[in-house]
Formats: C-alpha cells, structure tokens, sequence
C-alpha cells in the first residue's frame, strides 16, 4: 500500500473520535436523503401508475339524477376524453350487534373496459351482474373487511329505501380514488371500521337505491390540450337540468389531496433535511482540516522537503474528507435502505395502494453517493488549498506568535473589568476564532431548531384534538339521520336514560355564491343557544350564533373574497326535492380546524328550505357512566344513518399516532446526533490546539476540573447562543414544513408549547454537555512535561 | 578530490520580515559546493546557515543573488521544479528528525524512497543504520538517536547526490552525536553523496573537507582541511 495511503489511514486511526463524528453526520445526511427520496420516489411512481392504469378521473360532477344517456351526451362534448358515469352514494350499514358504520358504494359496469376510476382487483374476483342463486356480489377495500372481519361469501347488510338489504362479499379491491378512505374533509384519520368502500354493478346499485336507468355521478378525463376548467363548464352546462349538486377538479378529491400532500411534505423534506446535515457535515469537516493542516505545518513542510508536490499532499488531506463522505455514504444508504422500508411500510398501512413500493432506488443511490463524495471531496480541496502556501523552509522556523489584540467586549470596561481571567481567556478565545465559533452557533441552531420542529407535531396535534373534541365539540355523539325529521322527535333520544343534553342540528349542502364567484360548503344549523358547539373566530374568540345570518366559514370566505357584513347567496344542494336559493348576510368569519362548515340558525336552515323544525341530527352529552347503554339503545334505532362517537374517534387517532411517534423519535435522534457531533469535534480542536495552553495553566496549579471548566465556559458562550437561537429558528423551520405540506383540504395550525421549547433546550443542553464531556476526557492525561519540553 | 562544482551560490542573499520586522538572514554570498565533499558550515545561532542550507536544499529561494546546480539556475525555478529537485537530488536531515509520528520507522523511509526511481531498499538502509530490530517501531516508541538514524536512513534511501544536515547531533548526546556523524561520513565515503552538515559545533568542523565559517549573514573564512579525521576520533 503507498506510504501516504498508510499514513491517512492511521490519522484517521488517531483522530477516529472526530471521524466517527463527523461520519455520522454525513451518514444521517444520506439516510435521510436516501430514505425520504427513495420513499417519494416509490410513492409517486407507484401512484402515476396505478392513476394510468385505472383511468384516474380528472373531473368530478355530482347530481341529483340524471339518465344514463346522458353520459353519452358528454362524451361527445369536445375535450372529453372519457365519461363515466355512475351512481356513489352513502349509505349505513348495519354490523354485527347492529352496530353502525357508514359504506360509500359506487357503481360499476360489468364487464369494465375503458372507464374512467376502474377497480384494481386485490384480492378474490370480480362482482357478477346476475350471480348463480341471486343475491348481490360486492368488492370492499381491503382495509374495511380486515377491520370488521369480513372474508369472502360473508353477508354487509346495508340500509337503503328503508329496508335492510344484503350484500355478499366477493373480493376486495381498490381504485385511485381510494388510495386513503376517509368520509369528508372533516375526518381526521381514516377509520376502516366505521367507513368503508363498497363497489358493486351499475344495475344491481340502481335496483337497491331505486334508481333505474339513473345515475348520480358522472366522472371525465380530458383530453390533452383542452381547458380543463373550459371543458368542465361544458359539461355543468349539460348536467344543468340534472341538479348540479358539486362538481371538482382531481386537485380537490379528497383522496388524492391527502396522498398529494404527503408527496409533497416528502419532497420538500428530501431537499431541505440532507443539505442541512450535508452542509453541516461539510462545515465540521472545513474547520477540521484546516485546524489539521495548520497543526500539521512542520509535517506538511518536511512532505515538501521530501519532494513531494502541493498537490499530492492536497489529495491527502482530502483523501479524508473524502474517507468520511464515503463511510457515511455506505452506512447512509444501508440505513436508508432500512429507513425506507419502515417509511413504506406505514404507507401501505395508511394507503390502497396495489404495488409493492418499497423497492430500492438506483438513481437515488447514484444521486446520494454523488452529492456526498462530491460535498467530501470538495470540501477537503478547499479546506487544504492552505498547503500550497506552505514553504518547507519556513514551516521549520517556529510559528509567529497569533496576532493578539482586544476584542470588542473590552470596549465595555465596567464588564470585563468585572470578568475573572478565566472568562477573559474563554472570551478572547471564542472570538478570535470566528470560523469555529460562527461553525458551532450554526450547528447548535439548527439541531435546536431541528429539535423543535421533531417535537411540534405532538403539539399540534394535542392541540388539534383538544380543540376539536373537547373544547369545539360539547357533545359526546353525533347522531345523523337516514332523512330529515321533525324536531319533536328527537324526544325518543333525549329521553334515553344517561342523555344529559340534548341539540338538534341540521346540515344542508350548498353552494355559497359571492361577486360571480360560488364554493362549496356545508351549512349547519343550530340551536342559537347551543352548549354543544362552540364556534370561534381565528383568534380562538368565541363566536354569538346569531337568529338571522351566517357565521361563514373562513376557508369559503376567502374563496370567494367576501367579508363580514357582505351579502352572499346560498343554493341547497340536498339532492333531494327542489333546490332552493336565499340570501344571507354575513354575520361573522368563523374558523375550525378540521373541515368546515358555517353555521346558521336551526330555524334560519329551515327557512332557508322552506320548512318548518326539521332536524337532520342529533349532538348528545352523556353520563360518562352510561356510554355503552346510549350506544345500544342508539344502535337499535333504525332511522339513524351514523354514529359519531367521541371515545371511538380518540381511540382511532390514538393508534395512528404511533407511527408517527416514530419518526419523532428518529428525527430527534438525528438533531442530537448532528449537534453532538459539530460540539465534540469543536471541543476537540480547541483542546488539542491549546495543550500547551491549558498544561500551563495546570503547572500553575489548576485543577483538572478547573481547567475543563474553562473550555466549558467557551463551549457555552457558542452553545447558549445557539440554543437561543434556535428556538425562534424552529418555529421558523415548522411555518415552511407546514406551508410546504398544507393543501387546499388541510392546513394544520402552528401551535408549539413551551414545553417543546423547554425539552428543546434540554435537549441542547444535553448534547452539548455529553459532548464536552467526551471531548475533554484528555484533559486528565494531559502530560505537563511533554506538553512543555522546548522544542525551539 | 576532483573538484567537480555541484552547486554554486552566486551572490544569494536571503531577506524575510517576521511581522513588521525585516530581517537579513543572508547577506552576498557566494560558495561553490564540489562533487562529493563534505562541507561543514559553523556559526553561533542566527549566523545564516540554516538559511544558506534551505537555498541549497531548494526549500528557500534567494530574495537576490543566484543558486546554480550545476549549470541549471535554481533561482529562476519554479515550485515544480523544485519539487522535483528536492526529490531526485536531495536528502535531508533535521535536527529534531521530523519523522511522520504515524508511521514506523520502515514506513517513514518508505514514504522517501517511494518518491525516486531506483532508490535503496528501506529494509537494507535501516539495517545499515543498525536499526534492524527497530524497523516496525514508531517514532515514540524510538530514543532521539534512534530517531536520528531513521532520519538519516530516510535520506539516504532516495540515494541522493547531496546530503543535507541542519544540526544533525543538535539534540543528541556525546556518543550518539558521534555515531550519526560516522554515518553520514560513511554514506559520503561508500556512495559518494556530497554532505553538507550545518552547525555550531567547531569540533565537528575536523571531519570536513572544507569549513565555512558565518556569521551575521556571511561568510567569514573558507578553511581547507587537507586532513580530516574520521568521526569516531574527533572530540568537543
């Protein structure tokens, strides 16, 4: 092996503490890079395709009814490629102990060919159109029959016209409309046992929902090159005598929005999270080479002596640099591979994708092992370009001694005449080298505010659910019903044994027109004296539900660019009856968190459609100790579409929350590991640089402990700084991370405890101190007469 | 002695500034250096001969003046030639040896003899300089006159025409000084390499051929000594 080879490789032996430091930095870097790339990568390809090979629909228009013929009529219109058209509809199901859940069946022709949205088939077979001994065949995602037990032949019954009709279980399947089942907006999390996807043919839906000849829905691909929104109001022009209840771009679908959203939180994350670990990497390992060349000048100077040339000597120093890029590479792309794997684990957890998609991506291998060997070896170039400089003649004569001088601090006599020697050195220290010092107030700052940005989401969250279940929602159920009814009877609930309280409400779709502009949204109404629904504006401040007026939501509100006090128009969209128009005012801008939603009056809902103490639901307080009592009683009732029940909506985010838990754990890790790293290597560096130094201070009596305590005090001048500045920088970092995964259906609110901050600091402190401690271990072995023997 | 001229100095003079502090380190100096001598340079401390030695050796170029090798002017040379001067012609020996502390003593003159085409085996050098059990050690694990060898050994493996020494025996005691010296005149004898020992001790002076004697920056006396004694006989 060549000499210098040999040689690097034993300065690495020497110096290993600071290599597997700096190591483990680049290799985090290229985890995170490989894990988060490799994961988007996998996710989006396995979406283009399963999107390509399903026809995933580009337009969504949804009616009251309309014929079937007409399907053909938009298709003919010119930019549409494809129509589908199809019946979906919510519908309860009835389970086991007659528990309720709700299905969203959607229809499909027998056999399919060119649809737009077809099923892929997961598992067992397709629905027939007329199986053997009648009945009707159905396919349900895989999710709902494993939460609720079902296997094939097993009976769904759902409740529709009415009546209880069955439903046999053929296969399981999905679509790339299902890539996440969730009901609406409103959801926070997908919950498989109280919502499902149940796909069955065209005729046998018509025949159960009793709508022959009729379908609901109509979905489009548009041709390349057409107007997307240019071929939509084409299309509502011909739905128009149907009802037009909703119609949206695949932007707006609810599950692709999810999906979407993850993609691009992955995205912005695989950019953003390895340039800091990179760059940071990149920083140490500059400081650390250029500290070992300066140190090694006498050597570097008898290299020359020996012939060697500058740039040999260059691509020594650099082979080092080079050597951690590349260690951290390798352990980065097993760690990846590991990491990526978990991460597409919890996606096929959370979505109905039908693709394995936890394969290894070359390209990103090829892209991580580049961009590392690249940052390592042009950072060992430019921190070594220092060794052209050197004449070995010089490099025999003893250094000039550092330029001295005051620092700025000194200016201020009333404090430094106040400051012991210690501080004085520890302070002269600290500024003198700036690089160095500049280097660890960036690390710190940004593990900090790594730390704060792992941490948040825990805070959000906590919030998010505070809000949402206990302090905006009084109630304890929410019980829908299979059709409006009158508010009298509501009695025979009320009256249950354990109800405490309760609030009819009344929920009608609309559309909200504005200034030429329209949105959708649902209108609630209340009971202006509610206790069960708290409404705020978007500072949290309660808002007074008023008799006559509209509490908008804030989401609409800026769709349309109305403000309080503007007028705006309502249509119902019920799907059922005429629809009807009516002007509201606006009497308040109202903000929730999850979903939407503006609220009105429960007699105003009712005027709105012409009625009189209808009600479409129920909110309930209930004696904690009866909850299982209410819930069978309420089971027994038929007229009730759904249940909403608090407990099971905590229980159900509780089990998500796990996986996220995880990635906490990990990203914390990751913002120790980077901080630990930058404050070790620095001790590292001070400490050697300064033996001399410090083994003086010794002779001269100082203890151990003191001696440690004066690097101490440097550490901490950087280090505190650091940590102040990383919280703010934190909460900087969490604003982009939310904006980079918010979309049109999600935002989440920038709430961060103090106690994230606390833990936070803590968190800092720790590293920085474990560092310390690590870095100084030398200080006990420091051998006073070594140290001091004149070597000049 | 043929009197074959090795290298020439022809007026070098040598200036820096430490800080803002101009120094003179080597005034005019002209010497020619033959073929094959051994040339000792004495002066007290700040005389100019490690500076004179750095010209010679191509680690320094003069502020004035010319250095000839042979016919080439080094003076006008540029870092590459020089570089590749030092590596085919030159061996050095420092005073505190400067061994590379991660290496072992074979490595150390590896790292020399890796550089030159037909250097001397590593192995049969050190063994030359009877350090055949000491061949696998590192620098800290070798006393200062070990040291010394492996430095000496790492010079003379490249087999170099001109042996340059900056206080070989500086910091070395009595009889381990006088054993490096033998050496060194071992290697002018056995392979003819030209020896230039830089130091302040005169007793060392009897082992050359010639002595430069300097001070403050020049030289002062050129001494020829038709008699030079073998190390192991001389005396300070």
């Amino acid at each position: 092996m060549n000499v210098l080879v040999k040689k690097m490789l034993r300065t690495i032996w020497n110096t290993r503490g600071q290599f597997l430091a700096v190591t483990a930095v680049v290799t985090v870097g290229i985890t995170v890079y490989m894990s988060m790339t490799t994961s988007y990568f996998n996710l989006n390809a396995s979406k283009d395709r399963f999107y390509r090979e399903n026809n995933f629909a580009d337009y969504y228009f949804h009616v009251v009814r309309a014929p079937q013929q007409v399907v053909k009529q938009v298709e003919s219109l010119p930019g549409v490629a494809v129509a589908t058209g199809r019946i979906q509809k919510d519908m309860p199901v009835v389970k086991e102990g007659d528990q309720r859940a709700t299905a969203r069946i959607t229809s499909y022709a027998v056999p399919m060919e060119g649809e737009v949205n077809r099923i892929q088939l997961m598992s067992g077979r397709f629905f027939e159109n007329n199986p053997q001994g009648g009945g009707v065949e159905v396919l349900t995602d895989l999710k709902f029959a494993s939460a609720n037990g079902l296997s094939f032949g097993d009976l769904v019954y759902i409740v529709a016209d009415g009546r209880k009709a069955p439903l046999t279980l053929v296969g399981t399947g999905t679509s790339p409309e299902f890539t996440i089942a969730m009901k609406d907006a409103a959801t926070l999390m997908p919950d498989p046992r109280t919502f499902g996807l149940i796909m069955m043919s065209h005729q046998q839906a018509q025949q159960i929902m009793n709508l022959p000849g009729q379908i609901n829905q109509v979905i489009i691909k548009v041709a390349p090159g057409f107007n997307e929104e240019l071929v939509a109001s084409g299309v509502k022009h011909i739905l128009e005598p149907y009802g037009n209840l909703a119609s949206y771009p695949r932007s707006k679908q609810l599950s692709h929005a999810v999906l979407q959203g993850e993609l691009d939180g992955l995205k912005a994350s695989s950019r953003f999270m390895p340039v800091i670990f990179l760059g940071i990497a990149a920083a140490i390992q500059m400081v650390m080479l250029g500290r070992m060349i300066k140190g090694k000048r006498l050597e570097i100077g008898v290299l020359k002596a020996l012939g060697y040339s500058s740039r040999s000597i260059i691509l020594h120093y650099t082979g080092y640099s080079v050597a951690t890029s590349l260690m951290g590479c390798i352990m980065g792309t097993i760690l990846g591979a590991g990491l990526t794997s978990a991460i597409s684990g919890m996606y096929a957890e959370i979505f109905n994708l039908p693709q394995a998609i936890g394969s290894i991506n070359y390209q990103a291998v090829l892209y991580g092992s580049a961009l590392s060997l690249g940052v390592g070896a042009s950072t060992g170039l430019i921190a070594s370009r220092g060794v052209v400089k050197i004449n070995p003649a010089d490099s025999m004569r003893p250094n000039p001694p550092k330029k001295g001088g005051r620092i700025f601090l000194e200016r201020w006599e009333w404090i430094w005449k106040r400051l012991d020697s210690t501080w004085k050195m520890s302070l002269r220290t600290a500024f003198r080298n700036r690089g160095r010092f500049t280097l660890v107030l960036l690390g710190v700052t940004f593990s900090v505010g790594m730390l704060v940005m792992s941490l948040f989401s825990n805070d959000t969250i906590d919030y998010m659910i505070k809000k949402q279940f206990f302090e905006n929602q009084g109630y304890d159920y929410l019980v829908r019903f299979s059709a409006p009814l009158k508010e009298h009877e509501l009695l025979n609930i009320s009256r249950i044994e354990g109800v405490l309280r309760a609030e009819p409400i009344f929920e009608i779709p609309v559309r909200v027109h504005y200034n030429g502009k329209s949105q959708e949204d649902s209108l609630q109404g209340l009971n202006v004296t509610t206790t069960l629904k708290k409404i705020t504006d978007k500072n949290g401040r309660p808002l007074q539900l008023p008799e006559e007026g509209v509490l908008i939501s804030e989401r609409t509100a800026a769709k349309l660019g109305a403000r309080e006090g503007d007028p705006v128009e309502v249509e119902t969209l019920l799907g059922t009856g005429p629809s009807r128009r009516a002007a509201l005012k606006i009497a308040g801008v109202n903000q929730q968190l999850v979903g939407g939603g503006s609220f009105v009056s429960i007699d105003q809902a009712n005027g709105i459609l012409q009625e009189r103490s209808l009600v479409s639901g129920v909110m309930l307080k209930v004696d904690p100790g009866t909850f299982h009592v209410v819930e069978k009683k309420l089971d027994d009732m038929t007229a009730i579409s759904s249940v909403l029940s608090r407990q099971k909506e905590l229980a159900n985010f509780d089990k998500n929350l796990e996986a996220m838990i995880y990635s906490i754990l990990i990203m914390v890790m990751f913002a120790m590991v980077m901080g630990f790293a930058i404050v070790y290597n620095s001790s590292v560096i001070s400490f050697s640089e300064r033996k001399r130094e410090l083994a003086s201070l010794r002779v001269l009596g100082f203890t151990n402990r003191e001696v440690s305590g004066l690097l101490m005090k440097e550490n901490m001048l950087q280090s505190l700084l650091g940590v102040a500045l990383g919280l703010p920088l934190g909460r900087l970092m969490t604003q982009g991370y939310i904006s980079a995964v918010s979309t049109d259906l999600f935002t989440m609110p920038l709430v961060i405890y103090p106690q994230t901050y606390f833990l936070s600091t803590a968190g800092g402190l720790l590293f920085i101190w474990v560092a310390h401690l690590v870095a100084v271990r030398g200080v006990k072995k420091l051998d006073l007469v070594d140290v001091l023997k004149n070597r000049d | 002695m043929a009197e074959n001229i090795l290298m020439k100095l022809d007026g070098a003079t040598r200036t820096y500034t430490m800080g803002d502090v101009k120094v003179e380190a080597l005034r005019e100096t002209s010497l020619d250096i033959y073929s094959g001598e051994i040339l000792v340079i004495l002066g007290p401390s700040g005389s100019g001969k490690s500076t004179l030695l750095n010209i010679m050796g191509g680690m320094d170029l003069p502020s004035g003046g010319h250095v000839f090798l042979e016919r080439e002017d080094l003076s006008a040379a540029g870092e590459e030639r020089l570089t590749r001067y030092r590596r085919n012609e030159v061996g050095f020996v420092f005073q505190f040896y400067n061994l590379m502390p991660d290496l072992t003593a074979r490595e150390n003159v590896e790292l020399a003899s890796g550089l030159v085409e037909n250097p001397l085996p590593a192995a049969g050098v050190l063994k030359e300089m009877g350090l055949e059990d000491r061949m696998d050690h590192f620098p800290s694990q070798l006393s200062g006159g070990e040291q010394q060898r492996v430095s000496i050994a790492r010079a003379a493996a490249k087999n170099p025409r001109l042996l340059l020494c900056d206080e070989p025996t500086g910091a070395l005691d009595y009889q381990t000084g006088k054993l490096i010296l033998g050496l060194l005149a071992r290697i002018n004898r056995d392979r003819g390499s030209t020896v230039v020992i830089v130091t302040h001790n005169t007793g060392i002076g009897s082992m050359a051929h010639r002595i430069v004697r300097m001070r403050s920056g020049s030289i002062v006396e050129i001494i020829q000594n038709k008699t030079p004694v073998s190390p192991e006989r001389i005396d300070w």
